[in-house]
């Protein structure tokens, strides 16, 4: 499925953590087979016991919410209100901007997708971010 | 190996807003007035430690010099909130050693000169790169330990109501008025789900104490407590899966405190939390083993964290009434908490008040609790 995510073009925050297919975003973390630490942004050694046995891995496009709220004063660049979750997924927890309008309850499904997450004075500002899943909706 | 430390004077130039006040100045003023009450003359000091998040190079120097500090050992430090704590755990390591037998340490911070809204994060990391800011970070620990503990945002406003009356009496405290649950639960949002008073505000201000062996805390004039734990630690960095209603870093700092003074919490007489969101005094409350998990929403809630209660909580006021300028938060606690056990506190004076611990914790950078979090125990003792 990933053979159609690539890096993200146009100068998007975190594009060097990110991959897409224009639509979907998957993360790419770091496992590290000494201890079973999970990172991201990737790594060259891990962060938890220094091993340099490390692999990087892309994630799947689906997490769970942690914990979110509505952000109603924030840098300019983001135009608060704005929506921020940390969100579990595969592994890693991610603070990530929610497509929603309302906070995410604790235990939410999420997508993970390329979108807009806020403005400065070149234009859109992209980077990943998730939307709740609807009940029914495909994944 | 080590030797037993004491405070020997406390000085706090008051927290508010001092817009064209530069944060030397501040500190000028706050060791100034601590070497004039403790009796302290400059030739007697060691060495000397300031903290500062924002107050720029060499502010230790810039601000011991000019009361005749100079040519000693002179440091700043940078530890985020915990910059002033950990002043004087450098201080207090200074003196437990026998390398020095009298130190300052102070904070200072001005925060004005960045105008309103949320502090800057300097740290330049991923998840400020997404719009992170402080009050979002807590307020994700408030909604999942909401969630978690069954609790509801009334049990983060009735924090904010008794730190707020307990600052009514201190005339260091930025705020110096009650507020109402009303007043709380109709103040404008910051973020969901807290509001602005379930925030600590931006302060000007300084602190200062001086750490000395018994042996010139004895030729002191003033009255003097005994260190009996002083702790810094660093947060656990993590990318996984974390319970985030539960601030290791604090647990950590405590446990090796409580290790080192042999206390325990139902020892405490008086607590200064790092209050500087309502939700902050819960959660640390619990990780300093002052309530059970889960319960400390119900300890407020039935006044064991009053001035008067179980445990007194805050009872300067906290961050919520002081104010937090930053660095100097940390000293302020301690000098708050030395008034209290030398009965020099008048109307905050928790009665009887033989033991303190004083907690800041500070940091925003993504992967950990905190950056930084400092533990002191004192006593009268």
């Amino acid at each position: 499925m990933t053979n159609s995510f690539a890096p993200p073009t146009g100068g998007a925050v975190g594009a060097e953590n990110f991959l897409t297919d224009g639509v979907r975003a998957v993360l790419r973390v770091t496992r590290c087979h000494n201890c079973a630490g999970m990172w991201f942004p990737p790594r060259d050694q891990c962060s938890t016991c220094a091993s340099r046995d490390v692999t990087e891995e892309l994630t799947s496009s689906s997490g769970i919410a942690y914990a979110s709220s509505v952000v109603r004063i924030g840098p300019p660049r983001f135009q608060a209100p704005y929506v921020l979750a940390y969100v579990d997924i595969d592994g890693v927890r991610v603070l990530a901007h929610v497509d929603s309008s309302e906070a995410l309850p604790p235990g939410t499904p999420v997508a993970l997708r390329l979108a807009t997450i806020g403005a400065d004075e070149d234009g859109p500002v992209l980077s990943y971010a998730v939307a709740p899943i609807m009940k029914g909706e495909a994944r | 190996m080590s030797r037993d430390v004491f405070i020997a004077g406390a000085a706090i130039q008051p927290f508010g807003k001092h817009r064209g006040t530069a944060t030397e100045e501040l500190g000028y003023l706050a060791v100034s007035r601590l070497m004039a009450t403790a009796g302290l003359e400059a030739g007697l000091v060691d060495i000397g430690f300031g903290g500062s998040v924002y107050g720029g190079s060499l502010l230790a120097q810039r601000v011991l010099q000019r009361v005749g500090i100079s040519g000693q050992p002179v440091f700043t430090v940078e530890n985020a909130c915990a910059s002033g704590a950990s002043a004087v755990n450098l201080g207090w390591q200074a003196v437990a050693s026998g390398s020095a037998d009298c130190a300052i340490a102070f904070g200072a911070e001005n925060l004005s000169s960045f105008g309103g809204g949320t502090l800057p994060l300097t740290t330049n990391d991923i998840e400020i790169a997404q719009g992170m800011v402080m009050p979002a970070a807590y307020a994700m620990r408030a909604q999942r330990y909401l969630h978690d503990s069954g609790a509801d945002v009334e049990s983060l406003t009735n924090v904010s109501v008794k730190n707020r009356r307990n600052g009514v009496d201190n005339p260091r405290a930025h705020f110096q008025k009650e507020v109402t649950s009303e007043d709380v639960e109709n103040s404008r949002p910051v973020a969901d789900p807290l509001r602005l008073l379930h925030c600590c505000p931006n302060s000007d201000g300084a602190a200062a104490v001086v750490l000395c062996s018994e042996q010139v805390a004895t030729r002191l004039p003033g009255p003097h407590v005994r260190v009996a734990a002083s702790v810094v630690r660093s947060g656990r960095f993590s990318t996984g899966y974390r319970d985030m209603t539960w601030p290791e870093i604090t647990e950590r700092a405590a446990g090796a405190a409580y290790a080192q003074s042999g206390f325990g919490p139902d020892d405490l007489d008086l607590v200064e939390l790092h209050d500087a969101f309502a939700i902050a005094e819960l959660l640390h409350a619990e990780a300093l083993g002052i309530a059970d998990r889960g319960k400390a929403h119900a300890a407020v809630a039935n006044g064991e964290f009053d001035r008067d209660g179980r445990v007194a909580v805050s009872p300067s006021g906290g961050l919520l009434s002081r104010g937090h300028p930053v660095g100097a938060t940390g000293v302020a606690q301690i000098c708050e908490s030395y008034w209290q056990l030398t009965k020099q506190a008048g109307a905050l004076q928790v009665s009887d008040a033989r033991i303190a611990l004083t907690h800041v914790t500070g940091g925003g950078i993504f992967g950990v609790d905190n950056g930084a979090c400092a533990v002191h125990i004192l006593s009268n003792r």
